[in-house]
Protein backbone atom coordinates (compact mmCIF):
# COMPACT_ATOMS: atom_id res chain seq x y z
CA UNK A 1 0.00 0.00 0.00
CA UNK A 2 2.46 2.58 0.84
CA UNK A 3 4.18 3.38 -2.48
CA UNK A 4 6.76 6.43 -2.42
CA UNK A 5 5.20 9.28 -4.26
CA UNK A 6 7.19 9.02 -7.15
CA UNK A 7 5.48 6.19 -8.21
CA UNK A 8 2.20 8.20 -9.07
CA UNK A 9 4.41 11.13 -10.48
CA UNK A 10 4.73 11.42 -14.79
CA UNK A 11 8.46 11.99 -15.71
CA UNK A 12 7.66 15.30 -16.76
CA UNK A 13 6.20 16.67 -13.57
CA UNK A 14 9.61 15.89 -11.86
CA UNK A 15 11.57 17.76 -14.68
CA UNK A 16 12.86 21.21 -12.60
CA UNK A 17 11.65 22.81 -15.51
CA UNK A 18 9.87 23.40 -19.00
CA UNK A 19 11.12 25.83 -21.83
CA UNK A 20 8.31 27.56 -24.43
CA UNK A 21 8.51 29.95 -26.82
CA UNK A 22 6.12 32.24 -27.63
CA UNK A 23 4.89 35.52 -28.41
CA UNK A 24 5.24 37.85 -25.45
CA UNK A 25 4.48 41.45 -25.06
CA UNK A 26 6.81 43.66 -25.00
CA UNK A 27 6.74 47.74 -24.81
CA UNK A 28 9.52 49.24 -27.71
CA UNK A 29 10.68 52.73 -25.75
CA UNK A 30 12.89 54.58 -28.81
CA UNK A 31 14.87 56.89 -26.58
CA UNK A 32 16.41 59.96 -28.11
CA UNK A 33 18.09 60.72 -24.91
CA UNK A 34 20.21 59.01 -22.73
CA UNK A 35 19.44 61.69 -19.69
CA UNK A 36 18.10 59.79 -17.39
CA UNK A 37 16.14 62.18 -15.76
CA UNK A 38 14.07 63.17 -18.76
CA UNK A 39 13.44 59.61 -19.51
CA UNK A 40 12.55 59.04 -16.02
CA UNK A 41 10.28 62.34 -16.08
CA UNK A 42 8.68 61.39 -19.27
CA UNK A 43 7.92 57.68 -18.69
CA UNK A 44 6.49 58.22 -14.61
CA UNK A 45 3.91 60.34 -16.36
CA UNK A 46 3.16 58.13 -18.63
CA UNK A 47 2.85 55.00 -16.49
CA UNK A 48 0.84 56.90 -14.45
CA UNK A 49 -1.83 57.78 -17.57
CA UNK A 50 -2.48 54.04 -17.39
CA UNK A 51 -1.11 52.02 -14.51
CA UNK A 52 -2.42 48.74 -15.81
CA UNK A 53 -1.32 48.66 -19.02
CA UNK A 54 2.59 49.90 -17.65
CA UNK A 55 2.93 48.74 -14.31
CA UNK A 56 5.99 46.16 -14.80
CA UNK A 57 5.49 45.76 -18.50
CA UNK A 58 8.66 44.21 -19.80
CA UNK A 59 10.33 46.80 -22.25
CA UNK A 60 12.63 46.66 -25.14
CA UNK A 61 15.47 49.58 -25.15
CA UNK A 62 15.62 50.47 -28.57
CA UNK A 63 19.00 52.84 -29.30
CA UNK A 64 18.36 53.68 -32.85
CA UNK A 65 17.16 57.44 -32.25
CA UNK A 66 20.39 58.27 -30.89
CA UNK A 67 22.74 60.95 -32.12
CA UNK A 68 25.68 58.80 -31.25
CA UNK A 69 26.18 55.08 -29.75
CA UNK A 70 25.68 55.46 -25.78
CA UNK A 71 28.48 53.83 -23.14
CA UNK A 72 27.46 50.87 -20.93
CA UNK A 73 27.48 53.04 -18.03
CA UNK A 74 24.97 55.27 -19.97
CA UNK A 75 22.41 52.33 -21.02
CA UNK A 76 22.95 51.18 -17.46
CA UNK A 77 21.37 54.05 -16.17
CA UNK A 78 18.24 54.21 -18.47
CA UNK A 79 17.54 51.30 -17.69
CA UNK A 80 17.55 51.80 -13.71
CA UNK A 81 15.43 55.38 -14.68
CA UNK A 82 12.98 52.90 -16.58
CA UNK A 83 12.86 50.46 -13.49
CA UNK A 84 12.38 53.43 -11.04
CA UNK A 85 9.13 54.50 -13.23
CA UNK A 86 7.70 51.33 -12.96
CA UNK A 87 8.79 49.33 -16.16
CA UNK A 88 11.51 46.72 -16.58
CA UNK A 89 14.04 47.04 -18.99
CA UNK A 90 14.44 43.92 -20.14
CA UNK A 91 16.63 43.85 -23.50
CA UNK A 92 17.97 45.88 -26.23
CA UNK A 93 16.41 46.60 -29.63
CA UNK A 94 17.87 44.57 -33.08
CA UNK A 95 20.39 47.09 -34.16
CA UNK A 96 23.65 47.86 -35.13
CA UNK A 97 26.98 45.58 -33.73
CA UNK A 98 27.75 48.26 -30.96
CA UNK A 99 24.55 47.51 -30.10
CA UNK A 100 25.12 43.66 -29.91
CA UNK A 101 28.02 44.28 -27.77
CA UNK A 102 26.08 46.76 -25.11
CA UNK A 103 24.11 44.00 -24.65
CA UNK A 104 26.70 41.62 -24.26
CA UNK A 105 27.90 43.73 -21.70
CA UNK A 106 24.86 44.63 -19.49
CA UNK A 107 24.71 40.96 -19.88
CA UNK A 108 20.64 41.18 -21.20
CA UNK A 109 19.18 39.60 -24.68
CA UNK A 110 19.12 41.95 -28.48
CA UNK A 111 15.47 41.48 -29.23
CA UNK A 112 14.85 41.53 -32.81
CA UNK A 113 10.91 42.07 -32.73
CA UNK A 114 10.37 45.68 -33.04
CA UNK A 115 9.25 48.32 -35.46
CA UNK A 116 12.02 50.20 -37.67
CA UNK A 117 11.07 53.38 -38.50
CA UNK A 118 13.98 55.98 -39.09
CA UNK A 119 15.94 53.30 -41.34
CA UNK A 120 14.19 52.01 -44.20
CA UNK A 121 12.33 48.54 -43.58
CA UNK A 122 12.77 46.35 -46.49
CA UNK A 123 12.28 43.04 -44.63
CA UNK A 124 9.69 44.21 -42.87
CA UNK A 125 7.41 46.05 -45.27
CA UNK A 126 3.98 45.38 -44.67
CA UNK A 127 2.95 45.91 -48.22
CA UNK A 128 4.73 42.65 -49.74
CA UNK A 129 2.07 40.62 -51.60
CA UNK A 130 3.71 37.61 -50.88
CA UNK A 131 3.02 38.03 -47.08
CA UNK A 132 -0.13 39.18 -47.45
CA UNK A 133 -1.70 36.35 -49.38
CA UNK A 134 -1.97 34.13 -46.52
CA UNK A 135 -5.48 33.92 -45.77
CA UNK A 136 -6.95 35.81 -42.99
CA UNK A 137 -7.24 33.93 -39.59
CA UNK A 138 -10.56 33.15 -38.35
CA UNK A 139 -11.35 32.67 -34.75
CA UNK A 140 -15.32 31.57 -34.09
CA UNK A 141 -14.64 31.15 -30.17
CA UNK A 142 -14.65 33.61 -27.15
CA UNK A 143 -11.49 35.08 -26.81
CA UNK A 144 -11.37 35.17 -23.09
CA UNK A 145 -9.59 37.35 -20.27
CA UNK A 146 -5.83 36.23 -20.48
CA UNK A 147 -5.93 34.76 -23.76
CA UNK A 148 -4.35 36.03 -27.01
CA UNK A 149 -5.24 35.60 -30.74
CA UNK A 150 -2.62 36.48 -33.20
CA UNK A 151 -2.67 36.78 -37.08
CA UNK A 152 0.67 36.51 -37.97
CA UNK A 153 1.28 38.44 -41.50
CA UNK A 154 -2.47 38.44 -41.95
CA UNK A 155 -5.71 39.93 -40.85
CA UNK A 156 -7.71 38.52 -38.24
CA UNK A 157 -11.73 37.82 -38.03
CA UNK A 158 -13.29 37.39 -34.42
CA UNK A 159 -16.89 36.56 -34.92
CA UNK A 160 -17.06 36.08 -30.85
CA UNK A 161 -16.33 38.21 -28.14
CA UNK A 162 -13.12 39.43 -26.90
CA UNK A 163 -13.19 40.04 -22.99
CA UNK A 164 -11.61 41.95 -20.84
CA UNK A 165 -8.23 41.59 -20.08
CA UNK A 166 -8.16 39.31 -23.68
CA UNK A 167 -5.46 40.61 -26.50
CA UNK A 168 -6.38 40.39 -30.21
CA UNK A 169 -2.87 41.05 -32.68
CA UNK A 170 -2.65 40.70 -36.02
CA UNK A 171 -0.26 42.04 -38.60
CA UNK A 172 -2.70 43.44 -40.60
CA UNK A 173 -6.44 44.45 -39.53
CA UNK A 174 -8.60 43.53 -37.03
CA UNK A 175 -12.50 42.88 -37.56
CA UNK A 176 -14.47 41.71 -34.33
CA UNK A 177 -18.01 41.14 -35.24
CA UNK A 178 -18.81 40.94 -31.14
CA UNK A 179 -17.91 42.85 -28.33
CA UNK A 180 -14.42 43.99 -27.42
CA UNK A 181 -13.61 44.64 -23.39
CA UNK A 182 -10.21 43.86 -24.12
CA UNK A 183 -7.30 45.18 -26.54
CA UNK A 184 -7.23 45.44 -29.98
CA UNK A 185 -3.82 45.27 -32.07
CA UNK A 186 -3.59 45.93 -35.85
CA UNK A 187 -0.15 46.60 -37.71
CA UNK A 188 1.62 44.82 -35.30
CA UNK A 189 4.58 44.79 -37.22
CA UNK A 190 4.21 48.43 -38.11
CA UNK A 191 1.45 48.39 -41.09
CA UNK A 192 0.21 51.81 -40.66
CA UNK A 193 -2.73 51.15 -42.82
CA UNK A 194 -3.87 48.62 -40.65
CA UNK A 195 -7.12 49.44 -38.95
CA UNK A 196 -9.50 47.76 -36.53
CA UNK A 197 -13.31 47.54 -36.68
CA UNK A 198 -15.57 46.28 -33.81
CA UNK A 199 -19.29 45.62 -33.64
CA UNK A 200 -19.49 46.59 -29.65
CA UNK A 201 -16.60 48.94 -28.49
CA UNK A 202 -15.91 48.66 -25.13
CA UNK A 203 -12.04 48.51 -25.48
CA UNK A 204 -9.70 49.37 -22.80
CA UNK A 205 -6.51 49.69 -25.45
CA UNK A 206 -6.64 50.11 -29.21
CA UNK A 207 -3.42 50.05 -31.23
CA UNK A 208 -2.83 50.53 -34.67
CA UNK A 209 1.22 50.39 -35.67
CA UNK A 210 1.96 51.03 -32.56
CA UNK A 211 0.45 53.95 -31.79
CA UNK A 212 -2.32 53.87 -29.10
CA UNK A 213 -5.10 54.64 -26.75
CA UNK A 214 -6.05 53.42 -23.64
CA UNK A 215 -9.96 54.08 -22.72
CA UNK A 216 -9.81 54.11 -18.60
CA UNK A 217 -13.96 55.11 -19.19
CA UNK A 218 -15.14 54.32 -22.41
CA UNK A 219 -16.39 57.81 -24.19
CA UNK A 220 -20.00 57.62 -24.00
CA UNK A 221 -20.69 58.44 -27.52
CA UNK A 222 -18.68 55.51 -28.95
CA UNK A 223 -19.65 52.79 -25.88
CA UNK A 224 -21.39 49.64 -27.17
CA UNK A 225 -21.32 51.18 -30.80
CA UNK A 226 -19.89 49.52 -34.33
CA UNK A 227 -16.37 51.26 -34.01
CA UNK A 228 -13.06 51.67 -36.45
CA UNK A 229 -9.68 52.82 -35.24
CA UNK A 230 -6.78 54.04 -37.98
CA UNK A 231 -3.74 56.12 -38.30
CA UNK A 232 -3.56 59.36 -39.61
CA UNK A 233 0.09 60.47 -39.11
CA UNK A 234 0.66 59.74 -35.78
CA UNK A 235 -2.69 60.14 -34.64
CA UNK A 236 -4.68 57.19 -34.17
CA UNK A 237 -8.16 57.94 -34.94
CA UNK A 238 -11.85 56.19 -33.17
CA UNK A 239 -14.58 56.80 -34.67
CA UNK A 240 -18.41 54.82 -35.01
CA UNK A 241 -18.92 53.36 -38.07
CA UNK A 242 -21.60 54.45 -40.16
CA UNK A 243 -24.11 57.18 -38.96
CA UNK B 1 -21.49 6.22 -17.59
CA UNK B 2 -19.99 8.57 -14.68
CA UNK B 3 -20.00 12.64 -15.61
CA UNK B 4 -17.36 14.95 -13.98
CA UNK B 5 -18.44 18.25 -12.79
CA UNK B 6 -16.10 20.82 -11.60
CA UNK B 7 -17.35 23.60 -9.86
CA UNK B 8 -14.47 26.43 -10.32
CA UNK B 9 -14.64 30.73 -10.53
CA UNK B 10 -11.10 31.96 -10.37
CA UNK B 11 -12.07 34.38 -7.85
CA UNK B 12 -12.26 33.17 -3.96
CA UNK B 13 -14.73 33.44 -1.77
CA UNK B 14 -17.70 33.48 -4.05
CA UNK B 15 -19.65 30.58 -3.41
CA UNK B 16 -17.93 27.21 -5.02
CA UNK B 17 -17.94 25.22 -2.01
CA UNK B 18 -21.48 26.54 -1.02
CA UNK B 19 -22.24 25.09 -4.45
CA UNK B 20 -20.68 22.10 -4.85
CA UNK B 21 -22.34 20.66 -1.75
CA UNK B 22 -25.72 21.96 -2.56
CA UNK B 23 -25.63 20.44 -5.86
CA UNK B 24 -24.23 17.24 -5.33
CA UNK B 25 -27.07 16.80 -2.55
CA UNK B 26 -29.66 17.98 -5.18
CA UNK B 27 -28.32 15.22 -7.39
CA UNK B 28 -27.93 12.31 -5.19
CA UNK B 29 -31.12 13.05 -3.67
CA UNK B 30 -32.82 12.18 -7.19
CA UNK B 31 -31.23 8.49 -6.65
CA UNK B 32 -27.74 9.67 -8.73
CA UNK B 33 -24.91 7.66 -6.85
CA UNK B 34 -22.68 11.22 -6.05
CA UNK B 35 -18.85 11.51 -4.86
CA UNK B 36 -17.91 15.34 -4.07
CA UNK B 37 -14.06 16.16 -3.38
CA UNK B 38 -12.32 18.77 -2.33
CA UNK B 39 -9.92 19.68 -4.39
CA UNK B 40 -8.48 22.84 -1.99
CA UNK B 41 -5.95 20.85 -0.24
CA UNK B 42 -4.86 22.83 3.00
CA UNK B 43 -7.93 24.41 3.07
CA UNK B 44 -10.44 21.92 3.72
CA UNK B 45 -14.00 23.12 3.93
CA UNK B 46 -16.19 20.92 2.04
CA UNK B 47 -16.38 18.71 5.25
CA UNK B 48 -17.44 21.53 7.12
CA UNK B 49 -20.10 22.46 4.76
CA UNK B 50 -21.53 19.06 4.46
CA UNK B 51 -21.57 18.02 8.23
CA UNK B 52 -19.19 15.06 8.19
CA UNK B 53 -15.66 16.87 9.54
CA UNK B 54 -15.63 14.49 12.65
CA UNK B 55 -15.70 11.80 10.30
CA UNK B 56 -12.82 12.40 8.06
CA UNK B 57 -10.55 9.92 9.17
CA UNK B 58 -8.64 9.68 5.40
CA UNK B 59 -8.64 12.01 2.67
CA UNK B 60 -7.39 12.55 -0.83
CA UNK B 61 -4.42 12.92 -0.46
CA UNK B 62 -3.94 9.57 1.47
CA UNK B 63 -5.94 7.72 -1.25
CA UNK B 64 -3.22 9.27 -4.18
CA UNK B 65 -0.14 8.67 -1.76
CA UNK B 66 -1.29 5.00 -1.22
CA UNK B 67 -1.82 5.61 2.38
CA UNK B 68 -5.12 3.89 2.57
CA UNK B 69 -7.94 2.63 0.03
CA UNK B 70 -10.67 5.19 -2.20
CA UNK B 71 -13.49 3.02 0.28
CA UNK B 72 -11.39 3.70 3.58
CA UNK B 73 -11.79 7.36 2.94
CA UNK B 74 -15.03 8.17 1.01
CA UNK B 75 -16.97 9.44 3.82
CA UNK B 76 -20.92 8.02 3.57
CA UNK B 77 -23.66 11.18 3.90
CA UNK B 78 -25.88 10.18 6.78
CA UNK B 79 -28.89 11.88 4.86
CA UNK B 80 -28.19 10.74 1.41
CA UNK B 81 -27.21 7.09 0.89
CA UNK B 82 -26.04 7.51 -2.46
CA UNK B 83 -23.82 10.19 -1.62
CA UNK B 84 -20.09 10.48 -0.55
CA UNK B 85 -17.63 13.35 0.69
CA UNK B 86 -13.82 12.50 -0.21
CA UNK B 87 -12.15 15.46 1.94
CA UNK B 88 -9.12 17.85 1.62
CA UNK B 89 -6.05 17.38 3.37
CA UNK B 90 -5.57 19.56 5.74
CA UNK B 91 -2.27 19.55 6.99
CA UNK B 92 -0.72 18.95 3.35
CA UNK B 93 0.00 21.49 0.52
CA UNK B 94 -1.37 21.42 -2.80
CA UNK B 95 1.78 19.81 -3.97
CA UNK B 96 0.45 16.86 -3.20
CA UNK B 97 -2.00 16.31 -6.00
CA UNK B 98 -0.47 14.89 -8.77
CA UNK B 99 -2.63 14.58 -12.49
CA UNK B 100 -1.97 10.96 -12.32
CA UNK B 101 -3.09 10.20 -8.40
CA UNK B 102 -6.15 12.51 -9.86
CA UNK B 103 -6.77 10.09 -12.55
CA UNK B 104 -6.31 7.03 -10.64
CA UNK B 105 -8.68 8.42 -7.93
CA UNK B 106 -11.44 9.34 -10.70
CA UNK B 107 -10.74 6.12 -12.66
CA UNK B 108 -11.39 4.49 -9.54
CA UNK B 109 -14.93 5.96 -8.52
CA UNK B 110 -15.44 5.51 -12.33
CA UNK B 111 -15.49 1.72 -12.22
CA UNK B 112 -16.73 1.87 -8.97
CA UNK B 113 -20.27 2.93 -10.84
CA UNK B 114 -20.98 6.43 -9.57
CA UNK B 115 -23.26 8.07 -11.79
CA UNK B 116 -21.32 12.17 -10.51
CA UNK B 117 -18.47 13.30 -9.42
CA UNK B 118 -18.23 16.62 -8.66
CA UNK B 119 -14.82 18.56 -8.27
CA UNK B 120 -14.72 21.24 -5.79
CA UNK B 121 -12.13 23.73 -7.17
CA UNK B 122 -10.02 25.62 -5.18
CA UNK B 123 -9.78 29.72 -5.80
CA UNK B 124 -6.96 30.96 -7.92
CA UNK B 125 -5.60 29.82 -11.50
CA UNK B 126 -2.79 27.61 -10.19
CA UNK B 127 -2.30 23.61 -9.41
CA UNK B 128 -4.99 22.74 -7.20
CA UNK B 129 -7.47 24.52 -9.64
CA UNK B 130 -5.99 23.23 -12.81
CA UNK B 131 -6.37 19.81 -11.76
CA UNK B 132 -9.91 20.07 -10.66
CA UNK B 133 -10.57 20.98 -13.90
CA UNK B 134 -8.28 19.01 -15.65
CA UNK B 135 -10.46 15.56 -16.40
CA UNK B 136 -13.85 17.49 -16.01
CA UNK B 137 -16.63 17.12 -18.79
CA UNK B 138 -19.09 19.70 -17.53
CA UNK B 139 -18.13 22.89 -15.35
CA UNK B 140 -20.48 24.96 -13.47
CA UNK B 141 -18.46 28.58 -13.28
CA UNK B 142 -19.77 30.09 -10.46
CA UNK B 143 -19.54 33.97 -10.60
CA UNK B 144 -21.10 36.77 -8.31
CA UNK B 145 -22.39 39.71 -10.39
CA UNK B 146 -19.59 41.97 -10.20
CA UNK B 147 -16.88 42.89 -12.17
CA UNK B 148 -13.88 41.22 -10.85
CA UNK B 149 -15.75 37.89 -10.52
CA UNK B 150 -17.09 37.95 -13.86
CA UNK B 151 -13.23 39.11 -15.15
CA UNK B 152 -11.80 36.19 -13.12
CA UNK B 153 -14.83 33.49 -14.71
CA UNK B 154 -13.90 34.83 -17.89
CA UNK B 155 -10.70 33.81 -17.34
CA UNK B 156 -11.27 30.65 -16.44
CA UNK B 157 -13.53 29.66 -19.17
CA UNK B 158 -10.31 30.60 -21.20
CA UNK B 159 -8.52 27.35 -19.36
CA UNK B 160 -11.57 25.39 -19.62
CA UNK B 161 -11.44 25.93 -23.52
CA UNK B 162 -7.48 24.92 -23.43
CA UNK B 163 -6.04 23.34 -20.15
CA UNK B 164 -8.26 20.44 -20.04
CA UNK B 165 -8.31 16.71 -20.99
CA UNK B 166 -11.58 17.31 -23.48
CA UNK B 167 -10.06 20.40 -25.31
CA UNK B 168 -6.72 19.00 -25.64
CA UNK B 169 -8.50 15.71 -27.28
CA UNK B 170 -10.75 17.72 -29.05
CA UNK B 171 -13.57 16.42 -28.79
CA UNK B 172 -16.11 19.19 -28.11
CA UNK B 173 -14.52 20.65 -24.89
CA UNK B 174 -16.32 20.86 -21.65
CA UNK B 175 -19.33 22.20 -21.46
CA UNK B 176 -19.67 25.14 -19.75
CA UNK B 177 -22.51 26.36 -17.35
CA UNK B 178 -22.77 29.63 -15.35
CA UNK B 179 -24.35 29.74 -11.98
CA UNK B 180 -24.50 33.09 -10.24
CA UNK B 181 -24.68 33.27 -6.82
CA UNK B 182 -25.33 36.06 -3.76
CA UNK B 183 -27.90 37.67 -6.39
CA UNK B 184 -29.57 40.64 -5.02
CA UNK B 185 -32.41 42.03 -6.75
CA UNK B 186 -33.14 44.93 -5.01
CA UNK B 187 -28.60 45.85 -5.78
CA UNK B 188 -29.40 45.10 -9.24
CA UNK B 189 -32.07 47.28 -9.69
CA UNK B 190 -29.97 50.09 -7.63
CA UNK B 191 -27.58 49.64 -10.43
CA UNK B 192 -25.34 48.63 -7.67
CA UNK B 193 -24.83 45.34 -8.97
CA UNK B 194 -24.42 43.47 -12.62
CA UNK B 195 -27.69 42.07 -13.46
CA UNK B 196 -28.32 38.62 -14.74
CA UNK B 197 -28.51 39.64 -18.62
CA UNK B 198 -25.25 41.45 -17.74
CA UNK B 199 -23.57 38.55 -17.09
CA UNK B 200 -24.94 36.33 -19.40
CA UNK B 201 -23.84 38.88 -22.36
CA UNK B 202 -20.12 39.40 -20.77
CA UNK B 203 -19.53 36.25 -20.91
CA UNK B 204 -21.50 34.95 -23.77
CA UNK B 205 -23.05 31.73 -22.00
CA UNK B 206 -26.24 30.93 -20.64
CA UNK B 207 -26.77 30.89 -16.61
CA UNK B 208 -27.98 27.05 -15.21
CA UNK B 209 -29.03 29.07 -11.88
CA UNK B 210 -29.58 32.15 -9.67
CA UNK B 211 -29.14 32.03 -6.02
CA UNK B 212 -29.82 34.38 -4.23
CA UNK B 213 -28.01 36.24 -1.57
CA UNK B 214 -29.44 34.64 1.60
CA UNK B 215 -29.00 34.69 5.37
CA UNK B 216 -29.75 30.84 4.80
CA UNK B 217 -26.57 30.30 3.82
CA UNK B 218 -24.82 30.86 6.57
CA UNK B 219 -26.85 29.55 8.69
CA UNK B 220 -26.82 26.31 6.96
CA UNK B 221 -23.13 26.39 6.38
CA UNK B 222 -22.71 26.62 10.27
CA UNK B 223 -25.21 23.67 10.63
CA UNK B 224 -23.12 21.56 8.61
CA UNK B 225 -26.36 21.08 6.75
CA UNK B 226 -25.85 22.23 3.00
CA UNK B 227 -28.33 24.99 2.00
CA UNK B 228 -30.59 22.91 -0.61
CA UNK B 229 -31.70 21.11 2.59
CA UNK B 230 -33.74 23.25 3.74
CA UNK B 231 -37.28 23.32 2.07
CA UNK B 232 -37.99 26.95 2.94
CA UNK B 233 -35.28 28.80 1.64
CA UNK B 234 -35.27 30.81 -1.42
CA UNK B 235 -31.21 29.98 -1.66
CA UNK B 236 -32.48 26.20 -1.45
CA UNK B 237 -35.13 26.42 -4.27
CA UNK B 238 -32.77 27.85 -6.68
CA UNK B 239 -30.23 25.16 -6.60
CA UNK B 240 -32.79 22.76 -6.83
CA UNK B 241 -33.99 24.46 -9.91
CA UNK B 242 -29.96 24.32 -10.83
CA UNK B 243 -29.92 20.93 -10.48
CA UNK B 244 -33.36 20.12 -11.91
CA UNK B 245 -31.54 22.10 -15.41
CA UNK B 246 -28.03 19.90 -15.04
CA UNK B 247 -29.93 17.00 -15.64
CA UNK B 248 -30.94 18.29 -18.47
CA UNK B 249 -35.07 19.60 -17.35
CA UNK B 250 -35.96 23.32 -18.20
CA UNK B 251 -37.20 25.45 -15.78
CA UNK B 252 -38.09 29.47 -16.00
CA UNK B 253 -35.14 31.50 -13.83
CA UNK B 254 -36.44 32.94 -10.33
CA UNK B 255 -35.65 35.43 -7.59
CA UNK B 256 -34.28 37.52 -10.47
CA UNK B 257 -36.85 40.35 -9.65
CA UNK B 258 -37.32 42.23 -6.69
CA UNK B 259 -40.65 40.55 -4.71
CA UNK B 260 -43.65 42.26 -6.32
CA UNK B 261 -44.70 45.35 -5.36
CA UNK B 262 -48.50 46.14 -3.00
CA UNK B 263 -51.49 47.00 -4.56
CA UNK B 264 -51.10 50.79 -4.65
CA UNK B 265 -47.64 51.21 -5.41
CA UNK B 266 -48.69 48.81 -8.19
CA UNK B 267 -51.69 52.09 -9.28
CA UNK B 268 -49.52 54.85 -8.74
CA UNK B 269 -46.72 53.66 -10.49
CA UNK B 270 -44.37 53.97 -7.42
N1 LIG C 1 -26.11 32.77 -1.79
C1 LIG C 1 -25.36 33.22 -0.77
N2 LIG C 1 -25.86 34.15 0.10
C2 LIG C 1 -25.11 34.61 1.12
N3 LIG C 1 -23.88 34.20 1.40
C3 LIG C 1 -23.31 33.28 0.59
C4 LIG C 1 -24.02 32.74 -0.53
N4 LIG C 1 -23.22 31.83 -1.13
C5 LIG C 1 -22.07 31.81 -0.43
N5 LIG C 1 -22.11 32.67 0.60
C6 LIG C 1 -21.06 32.92 1.61
O1 LIG C 1 -19.86 33.27 0.93
C7 LIG C 1 -18.75 32.75 1.62
C8 LIG C 1 -17.90 31.94 0.66
O2 LIG C 1 -18.61 30.78 0.24
P1 LIG C 1 -17.87 29.46 -0.22
O3 LIG C 1 -16.95 28.97 0.85
O4 LIG C 1 -18.88 28.53 -0.74
O5 LIG C 1 -17.01 30.07 -1.40
P2 LIG C 1 -15.80 29.40 -2.19
O6 LIG C 1 -15.89 29.94 -3.57
O7 LIG C 1 -15.81 27.93 -2.03
O8 LIG C 1 -14.56 30.01 -1.43
P3 LIG C 1 -13.01 29.59 -1.63
O9 LIG C 1 -12.58 30.27 -2.88
O10 LIG C 1 -12.35 30.13 -0.42
O11 LIG C 1 -12.98 28.10 -1.73
C9 LIG C 1 -19.28 31.94 2.78
O12 LIG C 1 -19.20 32.72 3.93
C10 LIG C 1 -20.71 31.67 2.40
O13 LIG C 1 -21.52 31.54 3.54
MG1 LIG D 1 -14.21 26.59 -1.36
Amino acid sequence: MNKPAEAVRSPASTAPLEIRFGQVGLAQVRIRTTDPGAILDELTGRVATAPQFFERTAVCLDLSALEKEPDVAEVRAVMDAVRRAGMLAVGLAHGTAAVDALARALDVPVLTYFRPQNRPPPVLQPADPQELAVPTLMHHTPVRSGQRVYARHRDLVVTSTVGAGAEVIADGCVHVYGAVRGRAVAGARGDVTARVFCQEFYAELVSVAGVYRVFETIPAELAGKPVQAWLSGDDLHVARIGS
Amino acid sequence: MTEIIVVTSGKGGVGKTTTSASLACGIARRGKRVAVIDFDIGLRNLDLIMGCERRVVYDFVNVIQGDCTLKQALIKDKRIDTLYVLAASQTRDKDALTQEGVRRVLDELTADGFDYIICDSPAGIEKGAHLAMYFADRAVVVVNPEVSSVRDSDRILGLLASKTLRAEQGNGGVKEHLLLTRYSPKRVASGEMMSVDDVKEILGLDVIGVVPESQDVLTASNAGTPVILNEQSDAAQAYEDAVARLLGESKPLRFIEEPKKGFFARMFGG
